[in-house]
């Protein structure tokens, strides 16, 4: 992240030193404002949220996902703690319904439970990551939104595409964090 | 930048109320106390959030100079060539670089192609299953690393991208012939 960051901040700071250097702080202060209201709004849908989600947990519902999904998380997170894995179940479910916002805080706290305090990804929190950066969509509601208001005849004929393809992407994600994981290891020994 | 309120459409629309209705019942039957649950699950977002703040306001900073200083366009030109070859139509070469980055800014380019091409052409089609099936990747890298000792994330992003990346040319070809 931080190789990114300065690469992105001082590449853009460069440029428009050069171009329109008048832009650069108001441009700044915009979107830290901006920020600080999409705060507010993720504060919203996160207290809903992380209401509903403390429900489902205490009704025993996430413990029927995990056993439903128990023994892919097993395989893919090597984890054995079970309140790791009813997070993380809770959390791919979330995903494949077109819940972002909903998986996002049962996500944070699977991916703290994963941590190893050392400061190094370990292979459970890259693939956890990997996989809510490329979600399952089971049905696109928001694109398919979009779609009816922008005056579509058929919004829905986007289904089967998206499944498809987010599903290939998905595993295409999981088998290059297997791979790469390998391929750490064998560099270790 | 991420979907805020995005779930109001039509098929959620029914989805998730019925989900909510089943949890409810499942606690009256499990005879969960319902309120002093939620209220206790809810009580922990506002610190969530103010403990992602910081996160959230500097990967939001970068994007909007990105945005500003004309590099994105610049980014957008060079690697699009590359794009063209792998089959995915020039029209949505934009969408496919910049949603990593930002999904308020995918969304209007998305609401541009609808603009330009009309919403059932083949390029839109393109563009709302790119969209439908990839995500603003560094959002979600710093939103969820940021509560962990993690500084180093190794190969996650570049795997990331690619596999976005397999999902571009995928839906392209998909809605080629669908």
């Amino acid at each position: 992240m931080n190789k990114i960051w300065l690469f992105l901040m001082c590449g853009t700071c460069f440029f428009l030193f050069f171009k329109n250097p008048d832009t650069i702080f108001p441009t700044m202060f915009a979107s830290a404002t901006e920020t600080i209201s999409l705060c507010i709004e993720l504060c919203a849908v996160y207290t809903i949220w992380l209401g509903i989600l403390e429900l489902i947990d205490k009704s025993g519902l996430a413990l029927l996902l995990a056993k439903l999904l128990g023994p892919l998380i097993k395989k893919l997170f090597k984890t054995a703690d079970a309140e790791t894995e009813k997070l993380i179940a809770v959390n791919i479910s979330a995903n494949m319904l077109g819940l972002g916002n909903a998986a996002t805080p049962s996500g944070i706290k699977a991916i703290t439970k994963l941590d190893n305090k050392s400061g190094v990804a370990s292979p459970g929190m890259i693939m956890l990551l990997v996989i809510n950066a490329c979600s399952i969509q089971l049905i696109p509601s928001t694109t398919i939104g979009l779609r009816t208001t922008a005056g579509s005849n058929y919004p829905a004929d986007i289904i089967l595409p998206t499944l498809i393809s987010s599903f290939i992407a998905t595993g295409t994600a999981i088998l290059l964090v297997i791979l790469c994981q390998k391929f750490v290891n064998r560099a270790h020994k | 930048m991420p979907k805020v309120c995005e779930q109001s459409t039509q098929m959620s629309g029914y989805i998730l109320p019925f989900f909510f209705i089943i949890i409810l019942v499942v606690c009256f039957f499990k005879k969960v106390p319902v309120y002093q649950t939620f209220v206790n699950g809810a009580k922990n977002s506002l610190q969530l959030v103010v403990s992602i703040f910081p996160y959230v306001c500097a990967i939001m900073l970068a994007v909007a100079l990105f945005k500003v200083s004309g590099l994105s366009l610049i980014f957008v030109k060079l690697i699009s060539p590359v794009f063209v070859f792998f089959g995915i139509p020039p029209e949505v070469c934009e969408l496919v670089l910049l949603r990593p980055f930002t999904g308020s800014g995918s969304f209007a380019i998305l609401n541009d192609i609808f603009k330009t091409y009309g919403a059932d052409s083949y390029i839109a089609r393109c563009a709302c299953t790119i969209l439908g099936s990839s995500e603003t990747i560094f959002y979600v890298a710093t939103v969820y690393t940021s509560q962990t000792s993690v500084k180093k994330l190794f190969y996650a992003i570049p795997v990331a991208l690619a596999s976005s990346f397999v999902g571009a040319i995928l839906s392209c070809l998909l809605c080629k012939i669908m």
